[in-house]
């Protein structure tokens, strides 16, 4: 839980100091979007989670989303390109799709033992392709359909925001259930061994195959509701919808734990992993220094946008180097207490026990 | 007869005929074998001779082609895990099959949770942590059960997976060389433990290339050669000797262990003085001399491995000094290390000393490769070359030097890392449980290189958890306890009563240990 306190206190502290720079950040239209993004992530960094934990690798999510999405535009959209099935179509062959997509991926890997980062490789750009051919690289509107109250929508208005966005309300009911899974279910315990000895998960009896294309398929499932949200949320459904989101969600599960070895990491951190993320991109924007200019002008400092990237990269290093940086100090010290407290057990020796103290010389 | 002695004639667990084909090897060629309960059965053989196969076999991870197993005179069929744990049968493997991120009383339970409906059944963590409980007083470990494996000791880990036989229900427990990581307490330990699993009617299979432990141990020893049965020995009627001899299938001529030169040289090669090892609380100080074999005995964990990696650079020392040959010796990391011609066998070759799926010629080649392209590009004759007299000189079995390392023997691998060095010409040769895993044949010509090698005037200096061996070998003999050096025995002085009482923590004689400093100030 280390790893997942200190990313908390790092994200309060990243609030606060945006707040202070900006209060519109904690206003109700920033939160409300923020916390949609963050929702919106969420949902498929928990299901990244559980591969990652196996010690194995999705990179197809983001084609995910933009197929789930592409997919429920083109038969469910009543604008140009639009097929004009009822909605319920789209969006269920747009799910099957991301679980057949996870299973495939999952068989590959499993059956055939080809390596994940491979074929989650391969998807990523088959998928991406099928995704422009669907919509003949060009966009398809989802006009004003009624998905898009999927994004806007929720319970608890102030004014005109939902204070309970769907996104949110999906998020958290997604987060509970791999919660549950991951730490209170047989599953969740072969997963966790199986990241951290495969071998002797299979040398336990536990079908390790059967346990890895189950995490697979719940990625691409994962990836699949985010994407129902995302068509929700943009409307205007093209081959661009979902690039790179897989690097965001191994981010967010990185940044919020877990180690890509394998074995280690939990859903609170991919929570907390998935807002660091967020609330990074909205502070890009939001971050704000007043001051007055030599000339008495009152002018305002802000991040240039350009630097997005440099700023996430420059994040995502800083966290893991602070947490390994940490990690070594702790491993030194527990050796020094360790050396320092075996003489007395000893019996008595000859030689000085002041050496043992003094290993740093 | 009553019924009960009736069912305790009839063995526990029969094996009759079983074959094995692999592509290109025929792995078990008709091997019978029968475990009575309450008995511990040995199974020897070298390296190759096809125990492994059989314990995979026997666990369900592999399906013989032939042939017949029974328990308790019912044919079964063991074709998974799950079948094999079902009909009561537990393996320990040599490696252990542990998962360090998990904490005891999950492991133990690692595809047992106990609990219907399949994956997404909840966990009953609290009554897993009772029942765990229960099992480590069993075998006599006291620990939380919700302590991280990670961070529990070689033989902890082993109780662990003993205990974690006996959360099974396992009246059939194969273990395979599961005292190969354990130093000597904890060896005695299992010891126990497995004297009252007999007791308890459990059959036990033992499998181990220590022969005194499997004196100590067994009731009756089968022995297997190049995938056959070669026979049974009633513990009675077995020595040493036959049993080596039936693995090797020919007396093994005159003594195990090289006659000892006479006199080693008095030039010191290596002398350490005051050297602060991280993470050790005294300063070691110790002198090697040219063609000396220095032994350094202790138990797991007694800093024997850290001084070593501390000699050869990995973990540079903290202060104090060595010298080589006189000069200054101060490694930052290994390559200053080698540039001095200090060369160090790992204890774990596999991750350390070789990079398994190279071959045994870009193996050889490996810490001095750019001595094969002085011109920049690889001289893969040259490499061939020096390879193969590395295969030549050790006698190292391998089909060819283009062959991966990863498909030799554990014997033959440790051949590779041997040659490997020799191609450099060492100076001091740091040998880490050089036998370790090995079959008795090899261990045999491990051993005469090595006396070789010191009769070349190579110093040696070997790290040992066979007591055996490290009388056999050495001619001084370092012993360590709780990351100190405990003493120097001299060659006179090298009984296993005076190493292992060392060992353990007892203290040298006062006049012994004088003589001690006296040697190592002397040096």
């Amino acid at each position: 839980m280390r790893r997942e306190l200190g990313m908390l206190l790092a994200l309060v502290l990243m609030c606060i100091a945006l707040w202070t720079s900006n209060s519109d950040f904690l206003g109700a239209s920033n939160v409300v979007n923020t916390t949609r993004q963050i929702s919106m992530l969420g949902i498929f960094a928990v299901g990244i989670a559980f591969v990652i934990i196996t010690g194995g690798i999705d990179l197809s999510i983001g084609s995910v989303v933009g197929l789930t999405g592409v997919i429920i535009a083109r038969l469910s959209s009543t604008q140009t390109g639009g097929l004009g099935y009822p909605l319920w179509i789209g969006i269920s062959v747009a799910l099957c799709a991301s679980l057949v997509v996870g299973l495939i991926q999952g068989l590959l890997i499993t059956r055939l033992k080809l390596q994940p980062f491979i074929v989650t490789l391969g998807g990523m750009l088959l998928f991406r392709g099928v995704s422009q051919t669907i919509v003949d690289g060009g966009v398809i509107s989802m006009g004003d359909s009624p998905l898009l109250g999927l994004a806007s929508g929720g319970l608890l208005r102030i004014g005109r925001d939902p204070l309970l966005g769907w996104p949110l309300l999906i998020f958290a009911a997604v987060a509970a259930l791999g919660a549950y899974v991951l730490h209170y279910t047989v599953l969740g315990r072969y997963i966790y061994a199986i990241g951290g000895n495969r071998e002797a998960a299979r040398y336990s009896g536990i079908n390790v195959n059967r346990v890895e294309l189950l995490t697979y398929v719940i990625s691409s499932g994962t990836a699949g509701i985010a994407g129902v949200c995302y068509a929700a949320y943009i409307g205007q459904m093209s081959q661009q919808v979902g690039v790179a989101y897989e690097l965001y969600a191994i981010a967010a599960a990185v940044l919020g734990g877990c180690s890509l070895r394998g074995g280690e990491g939990t859903i609170f951190g991919i929570l907390i992993g998935a807002s660091i993320m967020r609330v990074i991109d909205n502070g890009i924007n939001m971050f704000q220094v007043q001051y007055t200019d030599p000339d008495g002008v009152r002018r305002i400092w802000r991040l240039n946008p350009n630097w997005n990237w440099i700023i996430v990269g420059a994040v995502i290093l800083v966290a893991v180097i602070l947490d390994q940086v940490v990690h070594m100090v702790q491993a030194a010290r527990r050796l020094r207490e360790a050396s320092a407290r075996r003489p007395v057990a000893g019996p008595p020796n000859n030689s000085p026990p002041v050496a043992a103290k003094s290993p740093t010389a | 007869m009553s019924a009960a002695s009736e069912s305790q004639m009839r063995p526990l667990l029969e094996m009759r005929g079983i074959t094995k084909r692999f592509p290109g090897v025929v792995a078990l060629q008709g091997v019978s074998l029968s475990l009575r309960a309450g008995e511990v059965l040995a199974l020897m053989g070298e390296n190759g001779a096809g125990k492994s196969t059989l314990m995979k076999i026997l666990g369900g991870v592999q399906l013989p082609d032939e042939g017949q197993i029974s328990i308790r005179g019912e044919p079964v069929v063991l074709g998974s895990v799950k079948d094999s744990k079902a009909q009561g049968i537990a393996l320990i493997h040599q490696e252990l099959m542990l998962a360090p991120n998990l904490d005891i009383a999950s492991n133990i339970f690692l595809g047992n949770e106990g609990v219907k409906g399949g994956l997404l059944a909840p966990l009953r963590r609290a009554k897993m942590n009772r029942r765990a409980a229960e099992l480590l007083s069993q075998v006599g470990l006291s620990l939380p059960v919700t302590t991280p494996v990670a961070r529990l000791t070689a033989g902890q880990m082993q109780m662990v997976e003993i205990a974690k036989a006996l959360s099974t229900q396992a009246r059939i427990i194969i273990m395979d060389e599961p005292t190969s990581s354990l130093a000597s307490a904890e060896s005695e330990q299992l010891f126990e433990i497995i004297r009252r699993l007999k007791q308890d009617g459990i059959g036990i299979v033992y499998i181990s290339h220590r022969m005194q432990e499997v004196m100590d141990l067994a009731d009756r020893i089968t022995v297997l050669r190049d995938g056959r049965y070669v026979g049974d020995l009633e513990r009675a009627v077995a020595s040493h000797d036959k049993v080596v001899a039936m693995m090797v299938g020919r007396e093994l001529s005159g003594q195990y262990f090289p006659e000892k030169r006479a006199r080693t040289s008095t030039e010191i090669r290596l002398e350490v003085r005051d050297l602060a090892v991280p993470g050790a609380p005294a300063r070691a100080s110790f002198s090697a001399r040219k063609g000396e074999i220095l032994g350094f005995a202790g138990l797991i964990g007694a800093g024997r491995t850290e001084l070593m990696e501390a000699i050869f650079g990995v973990t540079p020392a903290l202060s104090g000094e060595m010298t080589l040959d006189g000069k200054p010796y101060r490694p930052a990391r290994p390559r200053d290390a080698i540039d001095e011609g200090v060369y160090l066998a790992p204890e774990d070759r596999k991750r350390h000393g070789l990079v398994l799926p190279m071959s045994v010629a870009e193996n050889t080649s490996l810490p001095n490769v750019a001595s094969y392209a002085p011109l920049g590009w690889l001289n893969r004759k040259t490499e061939q070359r020096v390879a193969e007299q590395g295969v030549e000189r050790l006698r190292t079995k391998t089909p060819s030097v283009q062959q991966a390392v990863v498909n030799l023997s554990g014997g033959n691998q440790q051949k590779v890392v041997l040659a490997k060095w020799l191609a450099m010409a060492p100076k001091v040769l740091i040998l880490d449980e050089p036998t370790r895993g090995i079959d008795v044949g090899a261990k045999a010509e491990i051993y005469r290189h090595m006396a070789d090698l010191a009769e070349q005037g190579i110093t040696i200096l070997m790290v040992s958890s066979d007591l055996e061996e490290t009388i056999g070998m050495s001619d001084r003999v370092v012993v360590m306890h709780e990351r100190r050096l405990k003493g120097v025995l001299e060659r006179h002085e090298l009984t296993q009563l005076a190493i292992a009482g060392l060992m353990t923590g007892r203290d040298h004689g006062a006049a012994e240990r004088q003589a001690g400093e006296a040697e190592v100030a002397l040096s």
